[in-house]
């Protein structure tokens, strides 16, 4: 589970996927069309770009973000951001004195239709061992390092109820916009492994 | 049961599959705890499929927040139906759970069944 | 069941391997396990449950040297065989008939 692979897979294992796929059609189980479809989604449709807005008009707008805080499920919803493993939505906020971080232990939980598919970090054994044990541990190798006095909350995906991380609106954006704050929010912050980026600093690689 | 067609695929994604349920019957299961109750996490250690980790069986919590009545794995994956009950959003220290050389100030919350947990004592 | 999945607290398991700018998919066999086990639950022979279980039964010594997606097939196949749908055999024999066709 520690390693993802960037050198070429075992032909074995690419065949043995043709073979599955093959006969899973032949046999009616799946439709071929409805694959490509499902991968589109995932692949190119829905990501944390979604999460980043609902992230920027919470920060904009005090009765969205009530809403969002009440109702997480609701509120994504607005946008039209809805459906697999997204059904039942909770969003936990940071502060000064509170900084969340999400994991699933167990397997991979993520919220979708927010963030898209979850990297592979995030769904892999050091990841899921440490987050809840040594998060602060885990933040530091992020590269977050957060003072003592600051609590911090590890939430543990075990049921549907899936979370987003409301982080904290970076100094220094006083009458940005609703796009310029979007291009702050980083997925990694969404899941609690960073803050959201400073106005003029230079964008998590990821996004 | 016929197989997902594409053109349905947008709209199945977008609809999803809460596993939110209220038991069958007028009312929702009551809860059996509150937010801010004691609770302990049982010493279940079942053959078959669970969300409760090992981590936290046993261990003592405080309960956050009631998420309302939900599926229940554990029955549900072994084709013993859904069981409704109230799922809890519960919060452990990381001292309770890691013991004194963890966080003193850190804490873990963790989504769990009814049927995980047990009133604590004191 | 106390799987290896259940990796809260583990230890050993090594650093985060962080991927900068990752891709969705890191290969088109991936791409082709994520499509087909989400298809196979719209089909409705199984709950979401069930298929978690399915993963999760993967041998521990398996599942903690497989990537991600390996594991999802593992447990695609797992829910096939035991559902009658689609034996383990009949892949192999698929597959030998690929590779047969490629030499």
């Amino acid at each position: 589970m520690s390693k993802h692979r960037h050198t070429e897979p075992p032909s074995d294992l690419i065949l043995r996927v043709k073979a599955l796929e093959s006969l899973l059609v032949e046999k009616g189980l799946v439709d071929a069309a409805a694959l490509d479809v499902l991968i589109d989604t995932y692949e190119n449709k829905v990501g944390p770009r979604n999460g980043a807005r609902v992230v920027a008009r919470a920060w904009t707008d005090p009765a969205y973000k009530a809403r969002l805080l009440a109702d997480a499920t609701a509120a994504i919803a607005e946008f039209g951001f809805t459906g697999r493993q997204g059904e039942d939505m909770l969003v936990v906020e940071n502060t000064s004195g509170i900084h969340n971080l999400t994991v699933c232990t167990l397997c991979s939980c993520y919220p979708w239709p927010v963030l898209g598919l979850p990297p592979v970090w995030y769904k892999a054994a050091p990841y899921r061992s440490r987050a809840v044990r040594d998060p602060r541990g885990v933040l530091r190798e992020f590269g977050l390092e957060l003072p003592e006095d600051v609590e911090i909350r590890v939430w543990d995906s075990t049921a549907e109820l899936r979370y987003l991380v409301l982080p904290e609106r970076p100094a220094g954006t006083e009458g940005f916009s609703e796009d310029e704050l979007a291009e702050l929010v980083t997925r990694d912050a969404m899941i609690g492994v960073a803050k959201a980026t400073a106005p003029g600093a230079t964008a998590g690689a990821t996004a | 049961m016929p197989a997902l067609l594409a053109k349905d695929a947008p709209a199945q994604l977008r609809k999803g599959g809460s596993a939110r349920v209220a038991p069958k019957g007028l009312t929702e299961a009551p809860a059996k705890f509150a937010p801010g109750d004691r609770v302990v996490v049982r010493n279940l250690n079942p053959p078959g499929h669970t969300r409760a980790p090992r981590y936290i069986r046993c261990k003592t919590g405080t309960i956050d927040r009631d998420h309302g009545t939900f599926v229940f794995p554990d029955t549900h994956a072994h084709g013993k139906g859904p069981s409704p009950q109230h799922v809890y959003s519960v919060r452990f220290t990381a001292r309770e759970v890691w013991g004194d050389d963890a966080s003193p100030r850190d804490a873990i919350y963790i989504d769990l069944w009814d049927d995980y947990l047990e009133s604590a004592q004191g | 069941m106390n799987g290896a999945h259940d990796l809260g607290g583990m230890d050993g398991l090594g650093p985060i391997d962080y991927e900068v700018d990752e891709p969705v998919f890191h290969a088109e066999w991936e791409r082709r396990v994520f499509a087909l086990t989400v298809a196979m639950g719209f089909y409705g022979a199984w709950n979401i449950d069930m298929s978690r279980h399915a993963r999760e039964r993967t041998p521990a010594a398996e599942y903690l040297s497989s990537s991600y997606y390996e594991i999802w097939l593992s447990g695609l196949e797992r829910l096939l065989d035991e559902g009658g749908l689609l034996t383990r055999a009949e892949i192999d024999a698929r597959a030998a008939a690929l590779r047969a066709e490629e030499n």
